[in-house]
């Protein structure tokens, strides 16, 4: 009993520096928040409020038509790497986890010579109207990029969750494919496409070093606290990150009501 | 009728062979052997998730190897029963009628005349993961029925059950053969499931169909050997115990 103890309280000291951790700058930046400063820079002051506020509305937007765009794709593609084996399989699910793993200036390059104007495919891109550097469109392609492994793999497991053999049941009672995935799939995944969505979203939110390269313009908040910490100082780009921390928190909480429910 | 001719199934090492076996209409044929010889994928080939490398599969007289499974006509019951979790009983059972797009009324109809047959009529507004497993197997056996299957795929439909809600199925499953008459192929590998509810019992052994036997003949060959000593076994058993007549209780 006295060894049983021993280890749950090991395991609670453990598990609270874990918290601790992640917990001490949040609280940091809360202490470091200047109330004035804040009420200057979102409503007071005309031109910071509405470079915050722009700055603000544009990443949140770009991150919604990047986690859209994302859903769209992910929603088939993860049906064939969960619902279906073929050959290089193993090569297509990596290609996919490499966003994961090079550096976010490294990505940002990357992507403008795949689709910059005069990149790989930027001449393709020229011909539908669509620009990259300096661009809406650049910040969200950027932001795909990155939160593209994460909306895979959040969809990959909600695949995985689902019972096949309901599937091939829906099947041998007389529905097709497309009406097996409507009635019998999609309902299903939907708590996960909830979560991938609001994952790739926070993802996106959070990049700063690919959209630098990418896109400084227009500014996106995350450049707009770079720029402010270099400019005006700590203060103001601390008033700037609280709503973002604060953002984040709200689109966690109802994540994990979602996952929950 | 279902023919199956000169069936090679090939899944990486494993080899299924059916030279020939042909299902009657209204037949209940029992698809017997050791666990692993190939019983559930001989099921899903016939349901059309498997293709064959060659062979053919008829039904009176239409090849159905080629078709997909939503124009077999084939009902699988699989032995998780394989219930819609976020649908109720009612749409459950309702699911193949919707497809089919059966009038509103008529589905209405059907819907509480199967549940009333499986005597799961104070069910159908509960979800499949409050149910248990005897009335899971009920609905996934009227959801499957109520579309009158060309023939009902059962893939050890009792494996999961406790031995008295085994025997109450056995029970139910030959008062059902009685009242809707109804093709059906069964796998299992329990000899009392076999004997109980079979027409005729195919055995299949290292992927291949070793024979079609009536009950009887098959109680008296070689492969029905293992499962006959298991029987004598508990026989012998109650005997020395001088336990007389036993009834289902």
């Amino acid at each position: 009993m006295l060894k049983i103890e021993k280890f749950l309280l090991t395991f609670a000291a453990i598990a609270s520096l874990g918290i601790l951790f992640v917990l001490a700058p949040i609280i940091a930046l809360f202490i470091a928040l200047d109330p004035s400063t804040l009420y200057k820079t979102w409503i007071a002051d005309p031109l910071l409020s509405s470079q915050a506020r722009d700055a603000l509305l544009l990443t949140l937007e770009a991150a919604f038509a990047s986690s859209l765009v994302l859903t769209i794709i992910g929603i088939p593609l993860s049906y064939f790497l969960t619902r279906y084996s073929f050959r290089g399989k193993n090569i297509v699910e990596a290609i996919i986890d490499i966003p994961l793993m090079i550096p976010h200036a490294v990505a940002g390059i990357m992507i403008i010579l795949a689709y910059g104007r005069r990149g790989l495919l930027g001449p393709f891109l020229s011909l539908i109207g669509i620009r990259i550097e300096d661009s809406f469109w650049g910040i969200v392609a950027t932001m795909m990029f990155v939160s593209f492994p994460i909306m895979i793999d959040t969809l990959k497991l909600g695949y995985l969750s689902i019972d096949e053999s309901i599937e091939l049941v829906a099947r041998s009672m007389g529905a097709n494919r497309l009406n097996t995935f409507v009635k019998i799939t999609l309902p299903l995944l939907v708590p996960s496409i909830v979560a991938g969505f609001l994952l790739s979203w926070a993802r996106a939110v959070s990049e700063v070093g690919a959209i630098l390269i990418v896109a400084y313009y227009p500014k996106s908040i995350n450049i707009l606290v770079f720029e402010w910490f270099n400019t005006y100082g700590l203060k103001y780009a601390v008033s700037l990150s609280f709503v973002l921390v604060l953002f984040s928190l709200i689109v966690f909480i109802l994540l994990k009501t979602v996952v929950r429910k | 009728m279902i023919e199956i001719k000169d069936l090679y199934v090939k899944l990486g090492d494993f080899i299924l062979r059916i030279d020939s076996l042909t299902i009657q209409e209204n037949e209940y044929l029992v698809v017997m052997g050791p666990s692993g010889v190939g019983k559930t994928v001989f099921l899903y080939t016939l349901a059309g998730f498997i293709k064959p490398k060659r062979g053919m599969i008829k039904y009176n007289n239409i090849d159905l190897t080629m078709e997909p499974p939503e124009k077999r006509g084939f009902a699988i019951i699989p032995q998780d029963y394989g219930l819609f979790p976020h649908m109720t009983v009612y749409e459950n059972i309702a699911f193949g009628l919707i497809i089919r797009k059966t009038d509103r009324r008529k589905i209405d109809e059907l819907v509480r005349k199967y549940a009333e047959i499986m005597e799961i009529t104070h069910l159908l507004n509960r979800k499949p993961d409050t149910l248990s497993g005897g009335e899971k197997q009920r609905v996934a056996l009227a959801r499957a029925l109520i579309i009158k299957p060309r023939i009902i795929l059962l893939d050890e439909p009792f494996s999961s059950l406790d031995p008295t809600l085994r025997v109450k199925m056995i029970e139910f499953l030959k008062k059902l053969r009685k009242q809707l008459r109804f093709t059906a192929i069964h796998v299992t590998h329990d000899i009392v499931e076999a004997l109980e509810l079979a027409d005729r019992i195919a055995y299949i052994h290292k992927g291949e169909l070793k024979g079609v036997y009536t009950p009887l003949e098959f109680v008296n060959t070689l492969y029905a050997k293992p499962y006959m000593n298991e029987l004598a076994l508990v026989y012998r058993r109650l005997k020395q115990l001088r336990i007389g007549d036993i009834d289902i209780i």
